[in-house]
């Protein structure tokens, strides 16, 4: 199935960024988990009814789970209950936030990104992750993904030409990608 | 203060026994405790009730010691008694013989150890290791330390001892070399008081070794710590042990909802002893050992890790340390060191420490010329029995009090307080208002140590706030609620960072989320 953009996970940034794509009237496709942190100002279901209404393909309760690159671009991705119709598209938008909601993946040493094995910005070994203090800043917290600085992502330390990054899976000091520069680059393909 | 027959000093099991002993040999009895009680290493272990098969091979005589506690424990404490039975399995590398060797150690220390084909202890446990070359059945069971704590301490209090928490002996009173008391402090008071006593004895466990410096005497005492990881689930119905040497993360222990891994064993030096944290590389050294017992542990969630203290005592002609005794220890100071009117109770396990108490009231009546007898092991403690007849309908919220306090529930009153305040662990308004005013709760460290509220599923993620409002109104004090939201967090925090991946990053971002206005 080919859509002009996908965007990989249903919480507030990847509903910000399914409405931008729709405003610019893109065929978008919205990949919706579930795992948001609600709290009384957002209720991502709302959000993603909205998103299907306006126009969106919305899969939800679905998740992203690989994808298939190509010459420094990604070409699709699949999901757990799509496993067989892979879905293409010009336009990646990784929204999947950190580790509540399974955008990071860590284990005992690692902190990792499931979906494209993007780079992560990250001190290997568990006992820097935390501040022994619950009050304290705590660096874990500002872990993320890298994106080089127009804010495409980093894999192996090279930028993904099609795949912008955005809200919480941003590691604190990553660029984000402007709108504009994001569909620029887009129209350009 | 008027004075005692007895000051116990520590409020852990050890003293918590031996003040419910003395006081039912009817000394006037007080117990003095610097924080609450079981706040020590009696709240920081497996919650093991040994059947001895562990020692039967190493140390017969504890061995012994401990199937006879285990069985009288049972009797006299049956709310704090999950009859679990044990396991020891050998897996490929051990040694059969060794199994051989050890089903005859335990016979010939009386305790009842029975060999099981692998195929027969996969049906009575399926979550062993289906490697297992060999199993044998033994009496093990799970108890509730806090519980069994708090037993004894109620149980004295009824029999006329005094209690005393959160004051810390700063030293001793002496006259002519003999000690006749304690010198005490409490919190916000700067000037010290004393109290005196015909006899003190000494049950604070590896915090002894400091105090008995105060009386100039010196005790050769070395801090071991012991790690232990707590999972979510009851993964094993039964205690699982390795059938080998005594070694790292050999023994699975099932206690209420819960499974808990252990223990490490390591010498640390004195100063960390007050903030024992159980460090990444021992959960690392845990969770390698304790998957070859029970494979299912490498994908179960983690709740916490942490650590406790055991007191490790240099036997006295030893100088060098290297011969240590794990042994039950009572140190007559009057004929050690020539300072009457001392006595220290050292070493032992949870599992002994009714035999602890019976030893050290039996040194101390000898003393001051009592002739009474210790008759600790034929009294039920409050809790244990019957709390309801079998064909009695009982209420859906009394349900877990009951299986937590015993026949304690009658004194609690369901009739204003049967909401349910914690939800995993169902605990009421009630049994909170009975923790408050029957075991003298003064802290949500406290209320959680003596209700389990906050322990369960959710470690109080969803109940805090409302844990914190309902505790600070029962003790009258409703400006503490915040002191006691940070005081959880803090303490939970402490218990996550040693397992910080996976879902317990998962959980810990949640934390951060939901209980903090900025991250």
């Amino acid at each position: 199935m080919r859509f002009d953009a996908i965007v990989i996970g249903g919480g507030q940034a990847g509903c910000e960024a399914t409405a931008r794509l729709l405003d610019a009237s893109l065929k978008v496709c919205l990949i919706s988990a579930g795992l948001t942190m609600e709290d009384e100002n957002t209720d991502p279901w709302r959000e993603n009814r909205a998103m299907a209404q306006r126009g969106a393909t919305v899969l939800r309760g679905d998740r992203a789970v690989s994808a298939v690159l190509e010459a420094g671009k990604v070409l699709s991705v699949r999901t757990v209950n799509l496993d067989d119709e892979p879905l293409e598209a010009a336009l990646f938008i990784l929204a999947t936030g950190k580790y509540f909601s399974r955008g990071l993946l860590s284990d005992m040493e690692h902190i990792y990104e499931p979906v494209f094995g993007a780079d992560v910005d990250y001190i290997p070994g568990r006992s820097h992750w935390y501040d022994q203090d619950f009050s304290a800043p705590q660096p874990f917290l500002s872990f993320g993904v890298k994106t080089d600085e127009r804010g495409r992502v980093l894999i192996g330390g090279k930028s993904i030409g099609n795949l912008y990054a955005t809200g919480d899976i941003l590691a604190r000091d990553a660029a984000e990608a402007d709108w504009a520069q994001i569909m620029n680059d887009y129209a350009g393909k | 203060m008027k004075e005692f027959d007895v000051i116990v000093v520590g409020g852990g099991i050890t003293g918590a026994a031996t003040a419910r002993d003395c006081a039912m040999r009817g000394l006037s009895t007080l117990l003095i405790e610097r924080s609450d009680i079981c706040d020590g290493a009696s709240g920081r272990n497996h919650g093991l009730l040994h059947s001895g098969a562990r020692y039967a091979v190493t140390d017969k005589e504890g061995a012994e010691e401990c199937i006879r506690e285990n069985r009288i424990l049972r009797r006299i404490a049956s709310n704090c008694v999950e009859p679990t039975g044990g396991l020891f399995i050998t897996l490929p590398g051990d040694s059969l013989e060794y199994q051989e060797n050890f089903v005859r150690c335990c016979r010939d220390a009386g305790i009842d150890a029975v060999p099981i084909s692998p195929k027969e202890a996969l049906r009575l446990e399926p979550a062993v290791n289906p490697e297992l070359i060999g199993a044998v059945k033994v009496p093990d069971a799970s108890v509730d330390p806090f519980r069994l704590t708090d037993a004894n301490i109620i149980d004295a209090m009824q029999h006329g001892a005094t209690i005393l928490k959160f004051h810390t002996v700063t030293g001793f009173v002496r006259n002519n070399g003999r000690v006749c008391g304690v010198r005490v402090t409490k919190p916000g008071v700067i000037r010290s008081q004393e109290i005196r006593a015909r006899m003190v004895v000494l049950a604070a466990g590896i915090w002894t070794a400091g105090l008995i410096r105060e009386a100039g005497i010196n005790i050769g005492m070395l801090p071991s710590k012991g790690a232990l990881v707590i999972f979510g689930h009851r993964v094993a119905g039964m205690v699982i042990n390795r059938c080998r040497k005594p070694s790292n993360a050999d023994i699975l222990v099932p206690g209420d909802v819960v499974s808990v891994l252990g223990t490490t064993s390591d010498k640390v030096p004195f100063e960390g002893i007050d903030d024992m944290r159980a460090t990444p590389e021992e959960v690392d050294l845990l969770l390698r050992e304790g998957v070859s017992l029970v494979p299912a542990l490498s994908h179960t969630r983690i709740i916490r890790a942490y650590a406790g203290v055991r007191p490790l005592v240099m036997a006295d002609s030893d100088g060098d340390g290297r011969s240590v005794s794990r042994g039950i220890v009572v140190l007559d100071h009057e004929q050690r060191d020539g300072v009457p009117g001392l006595i220290t109770i050292t070493g032992g396990k949870l599992t002994t420490c009714r035999l602890m108490a019976e030893m050290v009231t039996d040194a101390v009546c000898a003393k001051l010329g009592v002739k009474a007898v210790c008759e600790t092991a034929l009294r039920p403690l409050p809790g244990s029995g019957k709390a309801h007849k079998d064909d009695e309908e009982v209420p859906y919220f009394k349900r877990a009090a009951i299986g937590r306090h015993g026949t304690e529930v009658s004194r609690m009153d369901f009739d204003l307080g049967h909401e349910i305040i914690c939800e995993c662990e169902q605990v009421t308004r009630a049994e909170i208002k009975y923790a408050v005013k029957t075991l003298g709760v003064r802290n949500i460290s406290d209320l959680r140590r003596h209700t389990r509220i906050g322990m369960g599923t959710c470690q109080g993620s969803f109940c805090i706030k409302k844990v914190a409002a309902v505790l600070a109104e029962e003790l009258g004090e409703p400006l503490r609620e915040k002191e006691f939201i940070d005081e959880y967090l803090q303490e939970r925090w402490k218990g996550i960072t040693p397992v910080f991946w996976g879902d317990s990053l998962r959980e810990a971002e949640y934390m951060q989320r939901t209980h903090k206005d900025e991250i």
